[in-house]
């Protein structure tokens, strides 16, 4: 006699977001069972990653990460073909220099650099503000305009500046990262406005605010496999691809930062440890797009994807 | 110190000032109620008045503008006079027009009126609170020794199966001389309140007595009271009639009453004055013009929130406040008329409706009762809902009951042009497409002077149909109405410019406030599906909804239902059962059926508190969105 696994049947599946342009483009998302249960559907993507770079050199990076980019870091276009070269599905710009308490720069000089970094990559980029909502709006639509047509993903909008940036994505074709505070009810709620102004589904990537192992990881694990529970189960407000912001938050963790401590390890292995063990965690729950800082962190994430992706149909 | 007075004009009133008395307080006296809904903080600014003479140094001006301070208009809760005073009350600043929904949802300020309930049926008004009968007491002979109480109370005992019973003094000692001159034919007057109590024998006359006796029914609610005065022989109503109550000074709510308690030693003396006179005032009115003597009203039945009825007998309610939000007690017996100060006969007992908890109080247990869920099969959500929501749902079998903090902004409340709903409110409200026409309608067809609860929900589910707002009940940029306009402290839509309304400034509702509103509503609702998820039950279930108290009497159950205040379920199952507070204390008065019933509905109900665990807080998320975040949830809106 045969044993039978049941097998759980979804009716719904998360969307598939592409993101840049052919040959290069990366297609996120797609599932339509849980992750890697390849025995019951389909995994039709394997989750992507890229690496983050900014547009103004990082004073509080950690030693650990800068020696990696050394001689790039002031210089956004070959800190990206750095990355390019590092073999990151894409690269992630955040647009630090805009913050009105620091540089202060204008969209439009925000823009041209943007701008410039698209010209030299072939990769998807992920285009991110600085974090200030006013600000954000201004240098995105700037930002959008800018590299109209090249199909990146921008961000992030929130529940107060959600409509100006989602106009910006329609006009110049670009995807949307729609940000809430680790809370599925906030990030549906997000969603349905955003796609009430007529962006499609698709076109959302939704970052539920990560932690970093041991600052709240299990929170949003949580939330993100919540999330894929409902998309899966057929909530269509739920089933944009998840995109995980982890090497910010990892590389802000005391584990990561502190150089000296003996009985903790070296520093460099430690931190790219607990950055990959973040990364590999969520996409366990369920995450589709992952913002990584180390290129080692990368190489590791994927090989660990790589291996998680073999069938194992039962 | 020479003493000081105040001459308060429209009003041509005159007041002397207390030492140390503010402003608010004087005129709170004199017996003009303003707008306090801070509590006399000196935060909310409806307590605005002009000083004509004399002299006072305001301690906050805040709240006016440049322009009122100019023209002499001060903050009547942030002044100590100086110097006698002559004073003006703008008419905004009044809580003016009072209308309190008495029994069937009509209002108590214009109708007067006879009520005889069809399904009040003469059994069940067979034991009121205060019952006469007449016995035949045997008399004593050398064979029959037994004392004179002991002969009264076998005889009341083989008539009516009472068991315990308990004579006052006075009782005793008329006793024997009332028997023998009436050749053992007497009537007793016996008071009777919940279950716990011994029956008092209060009175007896001699042979049949056929004079008046009277009850009192009272809803004591935070806002409003209500009081109505029932014939004891036959049940039948005489006279309802309602006014604000007089705490409204210490706050606008519960938390900030038991707060103003907190504060002075004298403060609790205070409250309870305030309530008990505005009581004895309804009751002076209901005397007069009924021609009744109040020593004639020989029971009165009380039925309010747990904080009311603590406040009402000068119990301290202070740990209803703090967790675990505890009261002195949910069932307190009958008190003595004269213990409290009610000016009806001294001895009349006055009986608390018994409650459920600190938030779930006799006014709720009432609300049960009237609603007949109790004995029902089909299961009723029973909803009242005023700054808190109280709601309550089961059948026949079990009840839980649960309240949350609505906040005020359903009775007009932390509103800049919020108002109760009180003449000239807009209760009705309709946006056009673009947003750019907007018609309302007003409480009593006058010229507009605020927005009350049920127009500001109309107000939110139309802003939301005309594209003018987002289901999170931001403004859309691209709504290109000039109704929409940042007025510096942020965004707000007009509903009425200054030119078409009777005064002279815009009515506006901004995004905050609306934020606010959606707030209440979610509130709400999260309460009904916490309850429903604690027993795991989905809304379809529910076979009947009934809606209590005055802000249930304008709303529009399809605006309510629209934008996610009340479950999207078929309209026929919604009723609305007018002041069921008062209702209950009527049949508690009238009933000890109903008096047994309402212990008992106290005694069985569950009551969930929703600030234990996550649930609520999850579902009042989820609810933070017009109308819901599931928008399954509200087929019919869509």
């Amino acid at each position: 006699m045969t044993l039978k696994l049941a097998k759980e049947k979804w009716p719904g599946r998360v969307l598939e977001m592409v993101i840049g342009q052919d040959p290069w483009a990366v297609i996120a998302g797609g599932d339509n069972t849980l992750p890697f249960h390849h025995f019951e559907g389909e995994m039709a993507n394997r989750p992507v990653a890229a690496l983050e770079i900014w547009d103004v050199e990082p004073t509080d990076w950690p030693e650990a990460i800068k020696a990696q980019f050394e001689g790039v870091l002031d210089n956004p276009v070959a800190w990206a073909k750095k990355c390019e070269d590092y073999g990151a599905d894409m690269v992630c710009l955040k647009t630090a220099s805009a913050n009105p308490e620091g540089r202060n720069a204008s969209p439009l000089e925000v823009a041209a650099t943007v701008r410039a970094v698209a010209e030299a990559v072939r990769v998807p980029l992920i285009i991110t503000g600085c974090g200030v909502e006013e600000k954000d709006v201004q240098t995105l639509q700037a930002v959008g305009e800018a590299i109209s047509g090249y199909n990146a993903l921008l961000g992030c909008a929130t529940a107060n500046n959600y409509q100006a940036i989602t106009e910006a994505c329609m006009l110049h074709g670009h995807n949307l990262i729609a940000t809430s505070p680790l809370d599925i009810n906030l990030a549906k709620q997000l969603n349905i406005l955003i796609s009430e102004l007529d962006l499609p589904l698709n076109r959302i990537a939704m970052d539920p605010l990560v932690g970093a192992l041991g600052y709240g990881l299990e929170y949003a694990y949580s939330i993100i496999e919540r999330s894929r529970l409902g998309a899966l189960g057929g909530d269509k407000m739920l089933s944009a691809p998840i995109i995980c912001f982890v090497g910010q938050e990892t590389w802000k963790t005391r584990e990561a930062r502190t150089e000296q401590k003996e009985e903790w390890g070296a520093q460099t292995r430690r931190a790219i440890l607990w950055e990959t063990v973040t990364a590999a965690s969520l996409a366990l729950a369920g995450g589709s797009i992952f913002v990584l800082r180390h290129p080692e962190t990368l190489k590791q994430f994927n090989e660990h994807i790589l291996a998680l992706m073999k069938p194992n149909s039962y | 110190m020479p003493k000081l007075h105040v001459h308060i004009y429209p009003e041509n009133k005159h007041v002397t000032i207390d030492r140390n008395e503010n402003l608010l307080q004087a005129i709170t006296r004199a017996g003009i109620l303003l707008d306090a809904s801070c509590g006399g903080q000196g935060t909310c600014g409806g307590c605005k008045v002009r000083i004509r003479e004399g002299q006072a140094s305001p301690v906050s001006s805040g709240m006016l503008s440049d322009d009122e301070k100019k023209q002499g208009f001060v903050l009547a809760c942030q002044c100590v006079p100086k110097s006698s005073l002559v004073v003006d009350i703008p008419l905004e600043s009044k809580l003016a027009e009072q209308r309190v929904v008495l029994l069937d949802g009509s209002e108590g300020d214009e109708v007067e009126f006879l009520i005889d309930d069809p399904n009040f049926t003469d059994e069940e008004c067979s034991v009121p609170m205060y019952n006469r009968i007449t016995l035949e007491v045997p008399q004593p002979t050398l064979g029959d020794t037994e004392d004179d109480l002991g002969r009264l109370l076998r005889t009341i005992r083989r008539e009516t199966g009472i068991e315990f019973l308990q004579p006052t003094l006075d009782v005793l000692k008329i006793l024997p001389e009332v028997l023998r001159k009436s050749g053992w034919r007497v009537t007793v007057s016996l008071a009777e309140g919940l279950g716990l109590q011994p029956v008092e024998i209060n009175r007896v006359e001699p042979g049949p007595a056929a004079d008046k006796h009277l009850g009192l029914a009272v809803d004591v609610g935070t806002t409003t009271v209500a009081a109505m005065l029932v014939d004891l022989n036959n049940g039948r109503t005489l006279a309802v009639k309602g006014t604000y109550n007089r705490q409204a000074v210490y706050g606008d709510d519960v938390i900030s009453r038991i707060i103003s308690v907190g504060e002075h030693p004298d403060r609790l003396g205070d409250l309870q004055k305030a309530v008990i006179d505005t009581i004895n005032n309804l009751i002076e009115e209901l005397c007069g013009r009924e021609k009744i003597e109040p020593a004639d009203i020989r029971a009165a039945a009380c039925s309010g929130n747990t904080t009311m009825v603590h406040l009402l007998l000068g119990l301290n309610p202070a740990n209803i406040r703090l967790e675990p939000y505890i009261p002195v007690a949910n069932n307190i017996p009958a008190i003595r008329a004269s213990d409290v100060g009610l000016k009806i006969h001294p001895g009349a007992w006055v009986q608390s409706i018994p409650g459920v908890s600190g938030y779930v109080g006799g006014d709720i247990t009432s609300g049960i009762l009237v609603s007949g869920m109790a004995q029902a099969d089909e299961l009723t959500l029973f909803i009242d809902i005023g700054t808190n929501g109280e709601m309550v749902l089961g059948n026949k079998d079990w009840l839980v009951a649960c309240a949350c903090s609505a906040g005020p902004a359903f009775e007009g409340g932390g509103i800049r042009h919020g108002m109760r709903a009180m003449q000239g409110a807009i209760e009705k409200v309709r946006i056009s497409r673009d947003g750019s026409e907007v018609s309302y309608a007003t409480v009593g067809g006058a010229p507009p002077a605020g927005i009350c609860g049920s127009g500001l929900i109309d107000c939110i589910s139309w802003l939301y149909k005309a594209g003018v707002i987002d289901r999170s009940g931001s403004f859309l940029k691209e709504a290109g109405t000039p109704r929409v306009r940042d007025n510096g402290e942020g965004i707000e839509f007009v509903l009425a410019w200054s030119g078409e309304v009777g005064i002279c400034k815009d009515i506006t509702i901004s995004e905050i406030e609306i934020k606010n509103i959606i707030r209440s509503k979610a509130a709400v609702y999260a309460g009904i599906r916490s309850m429903l998820k604690s027993i795991d039950l989905k809304v379809e279930a529910i076979d009947r909804v009934v809606i209590a108290g005055g802000f249930g009497r304008y709303i529009n159950i399809v605006e309510a239902v629209s934008i996610g205040l009340f479950p999207d379920i078929p309209l026929e199952k919604y009723t609305y059962v007018g002041n069921s507070s008062l209702k209950g204390a009527r049949m508690g008065l009238l009933s000890r059926q109903a008096r047994r019933q309402l212990e008992e509905i106290a005694k069985k109900t569950t009551y969930l508190e929703l600030s234990e665990g996550n649930i609520f807080m999850e579902e009042f998320i989820s609810a933070l969105f017009i109308p819901h975040t599931d928008i399954g949830l509200f087929p019919s809106v869509q």
